[in-house]
């Protein structure tokens, strides 16, 4: 699903690389933690596969997609099969859950009957029903999180990126938002996720893939966090 | 493509930068209409000098009595066999067409009917008006020649081309057309770059949406269509205001010259001069918002 094969990424007057050399394959299906410490190249690791920034060398395949052969024409398309959600959530708060999980669908042209009938599921999914025409400030960090998962969800991506999603929350509710990715995994969405959080990353027992200075240090199915931290 | 939702956006866009907005409709009302006076002058004077390029013919004035002008000085009015020598010389000439012989009584006539300075008309009399021969040409641009030929021929005072009279009035017009047109020059400039502004806030303002559109992966048509829309849509107005002032200008100062004027302006002139700016402000409204976007809006 996902395939880096020697990847390197230097950031334009930056003399040490993002990401050095890195090769990693990502399945249909599976659960993937991306740890390491700030600025060891876990964001830009996810910007790649966005193909919001580019390689100098090595090539990247996504959902079967070449990206170095993919034109900026058709990049809109590769990310209709990517979800994302952020450490910031990212709502629009000027309008309201149902509103800000419709947007995903009427800004790439889906007809609105098809709209009323799937976000109203996805926001059950996350486990928001009842508060569709609530605004995002009336709501917990949590709550708005699930709002989050829910835009990314709600087109049916192949692959769900989450950068931090738990960075903003306090670690009783991280679990809910975990369950909810976990949900979303089993319905057999690739989930990427970039985290710091040690407590959760040993609680799911997923695969770990570590990144240090931009090189993989470490890539264990079932994994912890690492004793180092 | 949902129509609603993208002019929901442009309503948006257009309503959070309501004096930016305003500033470009006005600057485009203003650059258009200037631009449109420019080229209606335009019509009017090659309009005018195709009218007055088949009437203008030479004047070649003959010495009266006591006559102020050079080659008249220390001599009597004209005799009768100078001007019929001048006569013969005028109509030997290869460029005249036909020439015309008019005396004291209906220079006089002439005289009583054009002016309107009732002192200069009360001490006028027919003896004051000097006699002259009307040369019509066959080619107006040859009337240089025809004058330094005929001036001192003796009994001719002076010999006066119309044509130069009627230059002087153009040549005031076209310097109105060209401070017309540089400033309409200016406002355009000064349009794309308040358009360009404008684009900018416009995309600043919404960078949260644009954000999560590019995210969930809307089309770059679909991103950037809401901003090219608000630069169209006040390009728009800007160049229906623009059409009201070039009606307007029409209608108060176009056609209360018109007297004057003998060929007057048609309508289908100023509809033809509407449209071309409308189309040309419209033009400059959606190129420019294109064009910031490319900067502004990286997709």
């Amino acid at each position: 699903m996902i395939h880096f094969d020697n990847v390197t990424k230097v950031y334009a007057n930056q003399n040490r690389p993002a990401l050095d050399h890195v090769s990693v394959d990502v399945d249909k299906g599976e659960f993937v933690f991306l740890v390491g410490p700030s600025g060891s190249g876990k964001s830009t690791f996810l910007r790649l596969v966005l193909k919001e920034e580019r390689p100098n060398s090595g090539s990247i395949h996504v959902a079967g997609k070449d990206l170095s052969k993919l034109s900026n024409f058709k990049v809109p398309h590769l990310r209709r099969r990517i979800g994302c959600v952020f450490q910031d959530f990212r709502l629009l708060p000027n309008k309201n859950v149902y509103e800000n999980v419709a947007f995903a669908l009427e800004v790439i042209g889906k007809p609105r009957r098809f709209i009323r009938k799937v976000v109203p599921e996805v926001i059950e999914l996350v486990g928001l029903e009842g508060k569709a025409h609530r605004m995002p400030e009336e709501l917990s960090g949590g709550e708005q999180q699930r709002v989050a998962m829910a835009r990314a969800f709600v087109n049916r991506p192949m692959i769900l990126l989450a950068d931090e999603p738990t960075g903003n929350i306090d670690p009783a509710t991280s679990i809910g938002i975990m369950k909810v990715l976990d949900r979303i995994n089993r319905t057999g969405t690739t989930v990427l996720m970039a985290t710091h959080d040690a407590a959760i990353v040993d609680s799911m027992r997923k695969r770990v893939v570590e990144l240090e200075d931009g090189k993989i240090v470490r890539d264990q199915s079932r994994g912890v966090y690492g004793q180092a931290y | 493509m949902r129509a609603n939702f993208i002019f929901s956006e442009v309503w948006i866009g257009l309503r959070r930068n309501l004096t930016m907005t305003i500033a470009v409709i006005v600057t485009v009302a203003v650059g258009m209409a200037l631009l449109g006076v420019g080229l209606m002058i335009n019509s009017q004077v090659s309009k005018l000098t195709g009218f007055w390029s088949d009437k203008v013919e030479l004047s070649v004035y003959l010495c009266t009595k006591g006559s102020p002008f050079e080659p008249c000085k220390n001599r009597g009015a004209v005799t009768q066999e100078e001007k019929g020598n001048l006569e013969q010389t005028i109509k030997a000439l290869p460029d005249v067409e036909r020439v015309q012989f008019e005396n004291q009584a209906q220079a006089f006539k002439n005289f009583q009917s054009t002016e309107s300075n009732t002192l200069l008309l009360s001490v006028t009399k027919p003896e004051d008006m000097p006699e002259s021969f009307r040369v019509k040409l066959k080619d107006p641009e040859k009337a240089d020649a025809v004058e330094s030929s005929l001036k001192g021929q003796p009994g001719v005072s002076n010999v006066v081309n119309e044509r130069n009279l009627l230059q002087s009035v153009f040549g005031f017009m076209d310097t109105l057309r060209n401070v017309a047109l540089g400033i309409a020059i200016l406002m355009v400039i000064a349009a794309t770059l308040l358009i360009g502004n404008t684009v900018r806030l416009s995309a600043y303002n919404r960078r949260r949406e644009t954000g999560i559109m590019r995210l969930v992966g809307a089309s770059n048509i679909y991103i950037q269509l809401p901003f090219v829309l608000e630069g169209l849509i006040a390009g728009l107005i800007g160049g229906v205001l623009s059409g009201v002032i070039l009606i307007i200008v029409k209608v108060f100062i176009f056609e209360s010259i018109q007297t004057y004027m003998a060929a007057p302006l048609g309508w289908d002139t100023v509809a033809g001069v509407i449209t071309g700016t409308m189309a040309i402000g419209v033009l400059i409204c959606v190129l420019a918002s294109f064009v910031t976007l490319r900067r502004y809006l990286r997709v």
